[in-house]
């Protein structure tokens, strides 16, 4: 009677044992069932990433110039499926910021909303849009720290891109230049009459990829910095001096020059 | 008999018990403290997990910060605290015309100067880039031991250039002054005094140092006008071809007045041999880029005076303007972001200068200079007052 019961006990130690083990061994967690899509965002100049605060570079003005930073917003993300299909995935929290002092900013999860296929076409806008581009919507850094004064127009800066470039001419062998754009302002007698929304609608050049259910896909979207400052307008750093959020003029150069600036590919730059 | 004998012990079981029951401390549960985050201002605070803000850690804080025992020491000549270069008539600065530094350089227990001015305790909850001129206190910084706005309690009391003591001899004097052990008590659920808990407390008290109430805040909040020549300051101050403050000092976007960054604002030209500052922000992170970089200070209250700068060297605001007028000095590392260095300054007109001024004077909060609530205590938990220390 006793033995019996002995194998009783064991038999069930042994069955919780088993359980116990069997629950501390978690099955895999389910891939997500819709397509994920993860957005590196890189900087080049002449096809090679671009290399900081070294003044290695000259633009098409015969400007040598260095990179020192580059803080934007991307805002409106939406793909173009090959059957027809728009979907802008992140309507909800719309804003991407990206600077290149801070390495998590380069890295975007569209957030799981999208279906699977073929995109053909991916577009954005550099910047926010005027509807959107609202004062005080940002409160902390570091996207607070891109505010756009009032009295400029508020809102935020769409881009600032930090640099140096060696003047034809001066007193000092470089000069610092902000090439910041964001709400232009349209001056009469030296008064501020009207804005300007200047925010960019990009269609960045490149193939098409797939989005599959449950895989994630990485592409890469690259500033081609050098392209800021050419095609269709050659950018001057000597007639255009060192900060131009108050010339409209100026920050037109920049949207017209902004069309071939962002390529996509599936690659990152070695 | 045996029945008996059992109900004895039961009784005096019962009674023994309820005894060692009514002998237990009270629980720890120490009143959250209420931080009220002002209109337009940061909504994530840098409270570290360990350190919750209470009200009872705060007024722990608000003690050790004020009382100049803090030095491990008690010879009146020899008592130096917090407040002794942080003074809240001077927005938690040093300020000049100090009765015990003039000059507003202060000067260590050791005799010893600090390698930089002190910086003002303001605002320092939003703070998430790193303590000092030169943002060492930081958890990126090259000493993980002195990481976080509580290190720099035991980094003061332990520096030559400040109070020259130890922690040991701190704490022990802290838990033999009556009254401290019980409200270490409350705040922290011991009464034995640790120099972690002094560093915990006094760091609460300090991130409540919120200013949010000068006339430029009250503009923000509808609840008061500016005149002509503060709003023609304001846009001086907020524009790239006037003044050109905002995109290091913020502005109605970032009311802090600062971005808590680092930058060489093209004070010097030299930065090697006897030039060569080994606290400057390049030491920390090996960009030269940083060579010459300081950190943005705020620029709430910076109207009440000098010393301006990481090493004191202008003593009026006047002059502060003056220099990024004028008085720029190019060199390689200067930041992007000044981008007047072509011109050697921003070379504001005289009446410019003044309304820029006049607007700077915007930022003064006296509701946060005259704060009871961040004044001394009217009496040490041993019944002997601050001003008995001075």
């Amino acid at each position: 009677m006793k033995k019996g019961l002995h194998k009783i006990v064991i038999l069930l130690i042994m069955a919780l044992t088993g359980l116990a083990s069997s629950c501390s061994d978690k099955p895999p967690l389910p891939k997500p069932d819709n397509p994920v899509l993860m957005v590196i965002f890189n900087h080049s100049v002449n096809g090679e990433p671009v290399v900081f605060d070294q003044m290695v570079y000259e633009n098409l003005a015969g400007n040598p110039y260095l990179i020192n930073e580059i803080q934007y917003f991307i805002s409106e993300f939406t793909l173009h499926y090959s059957d027809g299909t728009v979907i802008e995935p992140v309507i909800w929290d719309p804003f991407h910021y990206v600077d290149t002092d801070l390495e998590q900013t380069r890295h975007w999860i569209i957030p799981d909303s999208l279906k699977q296929g073929t995109v053909d076409q991916v577009t954005f806008r550099l910047g926010i849009c005027d509807a959107l581009n609202a004062s005080f919507m940002f409160v902390n850094p570091p996207e607070r720290d891109m505010f756009w004064p009032e009295y400029l127009g508020g809102g935020y800066h769409y881009m600032k891109l930090n640099g140096k470039w060696e003047p034809a001419s001066g007193n000092y062998p470089n000069l610092p230049f902000d090439f910041h754009v964001g709400r232009g302002q349209i001056y009469e007698n030296e008064e501020i009459v009207s804005f300007v929304d200047n925010s960019m609608t990009i269609t960045p050049a490149g193939e098409a990829f797939s989005l599959s259910n449950g895989d994630t896909t990485t592409v890469v979207i690259t500033m081609q910095i050098e392209n800021w400052f050419q095609n269709p307008h050659v950018y001057n750093h000597d007639v255009w001096g060192g900060y131009i959020m108050n010339n409209q003029e100026a920050m037109q150069i920049a949207v017209e020059n902004s069309h071939d600036v962002f390529i996509i590919s599936r690659e990152e730059l070695p | 008999m045996k029945t008996k004998q059992r109900l004895q012990w039961i009784i005096l079981t019962i009674l023994g018990i309820a005894f060692s029951c009514s002998e237990k401390p009270q629980p720890y549960e120490p009143t959250p403290y209420t931080l009220d985050i002002p209109d337009y201002f940061p909504t994530q605070v840098n409270i570290p997990e360990d350190n919750p803000l209470t009200e009872e850690g705060v007024e722990l804080g608000r003690h050790l910060f004020y009382d100049g025992r803090l030095s491990g020491r008690t010879h009146r000549d020899s008592l130096m605290s917090c407040a002794t270069c942080h003074i809240q008539s001077q927005g938690f600065d040093l300020g000049l015309g100090n009765e015990r530094f003039p000059d507003g350089q202060p000067i260590g227990l050791s005799g010893v100067t600090p390698p930089h001015y002190p910086l003002p305790l303001i605002n320092l909850i939003w703070n998430e880039n790193g303590y000092l001129w030169n943002g060492m206190i930081h958890p990126s910084g090259p000493d993980q031991s002195k990481t976080r706005l509580e290190d720099l309690v035991w980094m003061g009391v332990v520096a030559p250039h400040e109070m020259a003591g130890d922690t040991n001899r701190t704490k022990k004097l802290i838990q033999s002054i009556d009254g401290y052990p019980a409200l270490f008590e409350k705040a922290f659920g011991t009464n034995i005094v640790t120099m972690e808990n002094i560093n915990k407390a006094v760091a609460q008290f300090v991130r409540t140092l919120i200013s949010s109430d000068a006339k430029f805040d009250r503009y923000m909040r509808g609840e008061e006008q500016l005149t002509t020549e503060e709003l023609s300051g304001y846009v001086l101050f907020t524009t790239e071809e006037g003044a050109d403050c905002f995109h290091c000092h913020g502005g109605a976007g970032n009311p802090l007045f600062t971005t808590h960054l680092f930058y060489n604002n093209g004070k010097d030209r030299e930065f090697t041999g006897a030039f060569e500052d080994p606290r400057d922000r390049y030491h920390i992170t090996n960009d030269p880029m940083d060579i010459g970089a300081y950190k943005a200070t705020t620029l709430r209250n910076i109207a009440l005076g000098g010393p301006y700068m990481h090493d004191g060297r202008f003593q009026t605001l006047d002059e502060v303007i003056d220099f990024y007028a004028h008085g720029l000095v190019w060199s390689e590392y200067i930041n992007p972001l000044m981008h007047h260095i072509g011109t050697d300054g921003n070379q504001l007109l005289p009446w410019e200068k003044e309304h820029l001024k006049a607007f700077i004077a915007t930022l003064m909060d006296t509701v946060f200079l005259n704060n009871p609530k961040f004044a001394p205590p009217v009496q040490f938990p041993d019944g002997t007052t601050f001003e008995s220390q001075q």
